[in-house]
């Protein structure tokens, strides 16, 4: 599998997270998205006429819309990703698919702007970020207190996966996590999986590692 | 805002070279708003009032100054060595100081936590003892014979080395750093930051490198620098006080810190004081 | 500033090995919980570098710093340097540090130690922390009380509103609800909260 992709962007890392999660190797085209624009070139608008990334192609399949790729890389490599145990677990993954697009448009949006200074009018979407981001907090509590850790169940999936970056990479748009104690939990989760990798604004979690090498009470006694 | 100072007559980068339209880039320079241009392809710069301010082009950047700069903009001779690939990384916005930005990149002791397992790692994490002078003759901040250890030091870099380091402040806002390169020992990779100051605490950076790697492709060499940049993003926008302070007392630093130390010195002996605070808070 | 304890978040929120930003007044606080369970309130900023402390790991009965691993332990004093592994860090590196003590699955702050303990409400747990853009009048007052610790009907049960004054004009509503009620009732009572929020809110900006 080819994905054309960027490192800085958040739609992109949803994709190479979750193969990593899964274990599936997938071969990188750096697309030189800032400063450019490679997106908008000839030979990527022939295969996206969007002109967005990531676009992942599999023998004839292409596709350009990053859920839609993640719930092909479960639906080929890891099924029990999809979330699809009863009717409502596959509808709650659904409706946290198309939840995912609108961090894309509001909290990615605002950090597009604060950092790669793209147009938009950054108060509006601060306000549509922060409403999207209250909205998962309420949903992650009531998670919390059915002893549920993530968005549709007692288990990661493609939702988690379409939602974490966004709202993991929110404060680079401005839009501190401070006042989102549940997102906070879910997102240490996440980050604590098997597998899992990050991108530049997440940090490593290093509370998972022992503090390396003997204490310096330990080297005084040896050296004594 | 504090007065611009002594950091004035200075010259900034203000944007790409080979981003620039006749319609240009409007930008601040030290909280005055300015306009970055082409005019009959040469770069322009005006400042508010529609004033023409100094030029230069150079290192793939627009640079001027609000002021009357008493010297040239510095140089990088080794960029001039043929067979080097020069890569202008594009912009990143930081909430900021723009020296804290230029502390953070002459900072190796960072590396194994912000940069894990690309630029060091634990239990890698001492920092040896390194030489650091203010170079009186050029007015420049050098650290020599800096020592780390890491896990892929560059793009071309495969598997961990031991990579040397020197630094240099050229600018109250930019510096040079040379390190080890991997596909051609001997010889020392050129890799810069160039901030432009937008405000005390807002700063755009534009990393520019001039690098031997004959392998790799633009665009990879551009992402792995971007990547390193954005990951210390998150850290500059969350350090207080937000201004750099100059005076000893509000910030420990050990043996490992004698770079950021010579800075600051430096910065105070001249009054570059715009992004810095001299008195605790 | 505030004389007597001021509650900063929810002890679930903040579980064993973590940390988390909080405020108390004009002070930016990391609040921590250790490995073996004790929580921890100080200054939101490394000696160092001035980094967030918040934004740290927790090893052990420890905080270190993400910046350079600067590692603080007992009282805030820095026990680790990892750019010197053989150094131990003089006494003056030290984070200050806040009064931090739990109650009722609350946990409160202080600068010094209040004479009297935090307030104990037997019979409500901790239920959710949420931010609200308005002034503490304004919330005390949507609730239909007065002062920083409210007692209100919201969504069909009896509540305990403990409210944090927060900088840049927002508040802490940090919501007791009774112990034993059903699921059903504790989303009817998160529905009511985010309601509440809104009208509040709304009333500041109208």
């Amino acid at each position: 599998m080819i994905l054309y992709d960027y490192i800085l962007s958040p739609s992109c890392y949803r994709v190479r997270l979750m193969a990593a999660l899964i274990g599936r190797r997938l071969d990188l085209r750096p697309v030189d998205f800032h400063p450019g624009q490679e997106h908008l070139s000839e030979p990527m608008l022939a295969l996206n006429p969007a002109g967005t990334i990531p676009v992942l192609q599999d023998d004839g399949l292409v596709l350009t819309e990053s859920t839609a790729i993640l719930t092909y890389l479960a639906a080929h490599d890891a099924p029990a990703w999809l979330g699809e145990d009863t009717p409502a677990m596959r509808a709650r993954v659904a409706q946290w698919l198309a939840f995912a697009q609108r961090l894309t448009d509001s909290a990615g949006a605002a950090r597009a702007h604060d950092m790669l200074l793209a147009e938009g009018e950054i108060a509006a979407l601060r306000g549509q970020a922060t409403q999207a981001l209250r909205e998962l907090e309420a949903a992650l509590s009531a998670a919390r207190r059915r002893g549920e850790g993530f968005l549709a169940g007692n288990r990661p999936t493609i939702a988690d996966i379409a939602c974490f970056p966004h709202v993991a990479l929110a404060p680079d748009g401005g839009l501190p996590l401070d006042p989102y104690p549940s997102i906070r939990l879910w997102m240490r989760a996440i980050r604590a999986l098997d597998g899992f990798i990050e991108m530049p604004g997440i940090h490593r979690l290093h509370e998972l590692k022992p503090e390396p090498g003997p204490m310096p009470e330990v080297i005084r006694k040896e050296k004594a | 805002m504090s007065e611009t100072g002594a950091m004035r007559d200075h010259w900034y980068p203000v944007g790409m070279t080979k981003q620039l339209t006749e319609a240009g880039r409007d930008t601040l320079l030290m909280g005055e708003p300015i306009r970055v241009f082409r005019d009959g392809g040469q770069p322009q710069v005006s400042d508010g009032a529609g004033r023409a301010l100094p030029v230069i082009d150079r290192f793939g950047h627009v640079w001027t100054s609000l002021g009357t700069p008493a010297k040239d903009l510095f140089t990088i001779p080794e960029a001039d060595q043929p067979g080097r690939r020069l890569v202008d990384v594009g912009v990143c916005r930081v909430r900021c100081s723009p020296l804290r930005a230029v502390e953070n990149f002459l900072d190796i002791a960072h590396f194994p936590f912000v940069h894990t397992d690309i630029l060091g790692s634990e239990p890698h994490t001492e920092v040896e003892r390194y030489e650091v002078e203010i170079r009186d003759d050029v007015d420049e901040v050098w650290a020599t014979k800096v020592k780390f250890f890491q896990p892929q030091a560059a793009k071309s870099a495969e598997g961990g080395i031991t990579t040397d380091y020197m630094y240099r402040v050229c600018a109250p806002t930019c510096s040079v750093l040379y390190k080890t390169c991997p596909p051609k020992p001997g010889e020392w990779d050129v890799i810069a930051l160039f901030v432009q100051p937008l405000t005390e605490t807002l700063c755009d950076v534009w990393p520019w490198m001039a690098l031997y790697d004959d392998d790799a492709e633009m665009t990879d060499l551009i992402h792995f620098q971007q990547m390193i940049f954005v990951q210390d993003r998150s850290v500059l926008e969350n350090q207080l006080p937000a201004l750099l302070p100059l005076d000893p007392g509000m910030e420990i630093p050990t043996r490992a810190d004698m770079t950021s130390i010579a800075y600051r010195r430096w910065l105070k002996r001249h009054g570059f004081t715009y992004g810095a605070q001299l008195v605790a808070a | 500033m505030p004389t007597d304890w001021t509650p900063a978040a929810l002890s679930d929120d903040i579980p064993a090995a973590s940390a988390a930003p909080g405020q108390l007044g004009p002070h930016d606080l990391a609040i921590w919980r250790s490995a073996s369970g004790r929580i921890a309130a100080w200054a939101d900023r490394c000696p160092h570098r001035g980094m967030r402390l918040s934004h740290g790991y927790v090893r052990g009965e420890r905080l270190s710093c993400i910046y350079h691993g600067w590692g603080y332990g007992e009282g805030g004093q820095c026990v680790r340097i990892p750019a010197h592994p053989e150094l131990t860090p003089p006494e003056a590196i030290k984070v200050p540090v806040f009064r931090a003590v739990e109650a009722s699955g609350v946990i409160w702050v202080a600068v010094e130690a209040p004479e009297a303990p935090p307030p104990e409400f037997p019979g409500f747990e901790a239920f959710r922390s949420l931010q609200v853009k308005a002034a503490p009048e304004a919330l005390a007052g949507a609730l239909g009380g007065s002062g920083l610790v409210v007692e209100a009907a919201l969504g069909g049960a009896t509540v305990v509103a403990l409210i944090q004054p927060l900088r840049d004009g927002a508040v802490g509503l940090h919501l007791l609800a009774p112990e034993a009620l059903g699921a059903a009732e504790l989303d009817a009572l998160s529905v009511a909260a985010e309601a509440l929020r809104r009208r509040v809110e709304e009333g500041v900006t109208a």
